[in-house]
């Protein structure tokens, strides 16, 4: 009886061990998770918004979280209302950062559902941050309205740079300053500022070098007249790319491997463009895709800006493309204002399938895995989708509020678009809605904020009770009010 | 990966068409947007006035080719402002903006407004003359109006014939629903199809009791308007029957409720107008209390029921007017031998 009690208290012991040695072990497992980086508006030149938790380390828990900020009296009307989150792991954590119209930028732990750090600018923050390392360390770099780019330490927030890219002067208004672009110790951003006084007349669209580690100007470059997207770019033959899409339709693509950019190429879209392109990554002949507030998709080569192919949606396409590989072929995926999501096969641009949501689809989809290949995407149904990549069929969907404006600037500025932690099980979408919250929203499990897209049974079932109602109640009551008096007063 | 067969093809033929559906689209987007209420307004006012002032002689012949200009201004031309359901929504949304955004209030006020005023000062001749809807049912209807005139005139008595078709619509509602729900997800928005199965059920109610319940069961339409304005309190949209026909975007379900109502006007002539339209029952106030309204000289009147014979919504008995049911479509005053029916404008009366 001793010996059994003995040998129950040592397994009792080892499975103890066992457990805290054991990679469930948050604490011990977390900080050695390698950090990951978000280089560009939407992660990638593909543009999958897609943060991804290393295949080797068990997840750690991601639960819904619905996080506002305070600062709501630095709203402007009818402008957006948070930025496009960037989702990078720093010191083993998953943590989103994402700016807004309350003119700060917020560090948000997704783990413990805690704002981390956030530092208040000066203007509005209307592009998604980057994520990149200085000597090792990983930073957030973001540009601000006040014409400003700021570097801080993605872990406490503590400042590394500050960088003014403009002059001011007494009659500028505010600028529109982008997404930045980390490549090789450089960031790239655009600015735009305008000065409509007579004398100055000044609108110009500026692409800025910066050093990384400093935040000093390496050179500038007046791109064109009018705002620019966020600049996007990849290596091709041994050289960095840069591509920059007017607002005024003309997309630029620049070598800037040298001490000075040089202009590759040039083309001029059929319409406004509000969007950055995307480019594919790891092929030769990578194409680029843009779409324009006409409801054009054009495919070019990138490397010599030739048109491959062009497809038109029903109404505008005013965010950027994603590319996914499905089946080992690239496609691209696009949302459209004629309320539905677009796949193209990504080399002769046929169309693979589209899917009609609810409301005008107004975000970028961000492209991710979750056994199958998903797509999430935001649509002016105040819903958030999580589309099967493969056939378009809705997965699940999420109510994100409707906008606290009564009415948003429709095609004159860009929305947040959803980013995505990709931790297997815990894979969770991450959204700055234009009802002034940021919802972290899982993808399997529980969320309260999921929607119920009627489906084909809940639409038999409303039939039956329409029937039901219309029948059991509707008509008798209109019987008996009507027996008082059914014949019409004449009038003759 | 697309899904291939005869009906993808068809679905996929109607998307393309909805989606290049608006002829002057690419030429007018230059001007973002803001042509559409205009162009509608412009159209509306045009179209709103021929009533007034078309020539007696082949009155009828210009009204049709009103409907059909109507149908082909706001189907080809402008964009989501004459549904039904929308015409109330953009009111209340128009309403709501006065005081903070008074050029979006004249946006959204504007059509329905215009129609609701040009209702009171010439009756309400938008449904007789105008309503894409109404048009559509009555050509419909056409095909069929001889039988439905013989009903009529048997004081709709219950036919076979009548519930086999009934039965044959139910069963194309059934298919298509069944075909739809499979395919695509479905939204508050999407409600038009329990309108349509409102419809379906009526029709079977009516195959039996028309005569005995139809003015009765007109008061459904206060219940359908009562829902929509809910509906645009609640900021929930509620796309008409022929919503996509005025957007530019493939709407199945908007399609399938057009459908439905224009073969359920092949069993029930108006049947949408009669029982369902929650926009005719704005228009039923607006006509009753109109300055434009036909009246019937009793003297002259000599009882021979061809006004019957000739009303498509039942608005007229033996001389006496319903100025809640009436379209203004003038068949009435066109067809009396005696030219004992005709319009009266009270304002003229008053001078």
């Amino acid at each position: 009886m001793a010996g059994c009690r003995l040998i129950y208290s040592i397994m009792c012991v080892l499975v103890l061990v066992a457990m805290l040695a054991s990679p469930c072990g948050a604490g011990a497992d977390l900080a050695e998770v390698p950090d990951t980086l978000w280089p560009a508006l939407r992660g990638t030149a593909e543009g999958r918004a897609t943060c991804q938790w290393p295949a080797s380390m068990s997840p750690p828990n991601v639960r819904e979280w619905h996080f506002q900020s305070k600062s709501r009296r630095r709203y402007r009307p009818g402008l957006a209302v948070w930025a496009s989150p960037a989702i990078a792991l720093v010191g083993g954590r998953p943590m989103a950062f994402l700016g807004g119209y309350d003119q700060a930028l917020h560090a948000l732990d997704l783990v413990d559902k805690e704002r981390k750090w956030f530092k208040i600018t000066n203007g509005a923050i209307g592009a998604a941050p980057a994520v990149g390392q200085v000597n090792g360390r990983t930073v957030v770099f973001w540009g601000s309205a006040d014409r400003t780019v700021y570097a801080h330490f993605a872990l406490n927030g503590t400042r590394l740079w500050t960088r003014e890219l403009v002059k001011p002067t007494n009659t500028m208004g505010e600028a529109e300053v982008s997404s930045p672009l980390l490549h090789d110790s450089k960031l790239y951003i655009t600015c735009f500022v305008y000065d409509r006084a007579l004398a100055r007349n000044d609108q110009k669209g500026w692409l800025f070098a910066l050093d990384m580690a400093s935040g000093r100007v390496v050179w500038q470059l007046e791109a064109t007249q009018g705002p620019l997207s966020s600049p996007v770019g990849r290596e091709m033959d041994g050289r960095f790319v840069v591509f920059v899409a007017a607002r005024r339709g003309l997309l630029q693509a620049f070598d800037v491997s040298g001490e000075q950019p040089t202009r590759l190429w040039s083309y001029q879209m059929p319409h406004e463009v509000l969007g950055s392109p995307a480019v594919e990554e790891g092929t030769e002949r990578p194409l680029l895709f843009l779409g324009s507030k006409f409801g054009n998709l054009v495919a070019l080569d990138a490397r010599t800006g030739e048109e491959r192919w062009k497809r038109m949606a029903g109404n505008w396409i005013d965010n950027s493309a994603c590319i996914g590989m499905l089946e080992g072929e690239r496609v691209v995926f696009v949302g459209s204002h004629d309320y539905n999501v677009y796949a193209f096969r990504a080399a002769d641009g046929a169309l693979l399938w589209r899917r009609h949501l609810g409301g005008e689809v107004y975000s970028a989809p961000a492209f991710f895995f979750k056994g199958e290949p998903m797509l999430a995407v935001a649509a002016l149904d105040n819903r958030v989708y999580v589309l099967n990549a493969k056939s378009g069929k809705v997965v699940t969907s999420y109510y994100t509020g409707r906008p606290i404006w009564d009415k948003v600037a429709k095609g004159e500025t860009l929305w947040g678009s959803p980013a995505i932690l990709a931790a297997g099980e815990q894979t969770a979408i991450v959204h700055g809605s234009f009802n002034d919250w940021v919802y972290v929203l899982p993808v399997t499990g529980e969320c309260t904020l999921r929607a119920q897209v009627q489906s084909a049974a809940g639409l038999w079932y409303g039939l039956g009770i329409v029937l039901v109602l219309f029948l059991g109640i509707v008509m008798p009551i209109l019987l008996i009010l009507s027996r008082r008096n059914t014949d019409p007063a004449p009038t003759a | 990966m697309s899904d291939g067969g005869l009906v993808a093809e068809i679905e996929h033929f109607l998307e393309q068409a909805s989606g290049n559906i608006k002829l002057v689209d690419k030429a007018l987007s230059g001007l973002e947007g803001s042509y559409v209420e205009l162009l509608t307004l412009l159209a509306l006012g045009l179209l709103a006035v021929i009533p007034v002032i078309v020539p007696e002689r082949r009155r009828q012949f210009y009204r049709h080719l009103n409907q059909v200009f109507g149908i082909f201004i706001f189907v080809f031309v402008v964009f989501t402002c004459l549904g039904v359901f929308g015409m109330i929504r953009n009111l209340h949304r128009g309403l709501n903006e006065i005081g903070r955004e008074n050029i979006i209030a004249l946006y959204y006020c504007s059509v329905p407004v215009t129609i609701l005023v040009t209702s009171m000062l010439f009756g309400p001749a938008f449904c007789g003359w105008i309503c894409p809807t109404g048009a559509l049912q009555e050509f419909v209807g056409m095909i069929v109006g001889r039988w439905h005139r013989a009903r009529k005139k048997a004081g709709y008595p219950f036919s076979w014939r009548l519930l086999g078709l009934v039965l044959l619509i139910t069963a194309v509602f059934l298919g298509w629903m069944a075909y739809i729900s499979a395919r695509r997800v479905f939204f508050i928005e999407d409600a038009s199809i329990y309108w349509s199965e409102v419809l379906v059920i009526l029709l079977f109610v009516l195959v039996w009791q028309m005569h005995k319940w139809d003015s009765r069961l007109r008061r459904l339409r206060v219940l359908s308007f009562v829902i929509i304005v809910a509906g645009s309190v609640a900021a929930l949209r509620i796309t008409s029957p022929v919503h996509f026909g005025f957007s530019k975007v493939y709407d199945p379900a908007s399609l399938l409720a057009t459908v439905m109502v224009i073969l359920a006007a092949l069993a029930v002539p108006h049947v949408w107008c009669r029982y369902l339209c929650p926009w005719r029952e704005a228009l039923a106030w607006a006509g009753k209390h109109s300055m434009r309204r036909l009246e019937t000289d009793t003297t002259r009147c000599i009882r021979c029921g061809r006004c019957d014979e000739v009303c498509g919504v039942d608005a007229i008995s033996h001389g006496y007017i319903d100025r809640r049911e009436c379209h203004m479509c003038l068949k009435c005053v066109d067809n009396c031998p005696a030219h004992a029916i005709e319009v009266k404008d009270t304002w003229q009366a008053v001078d």
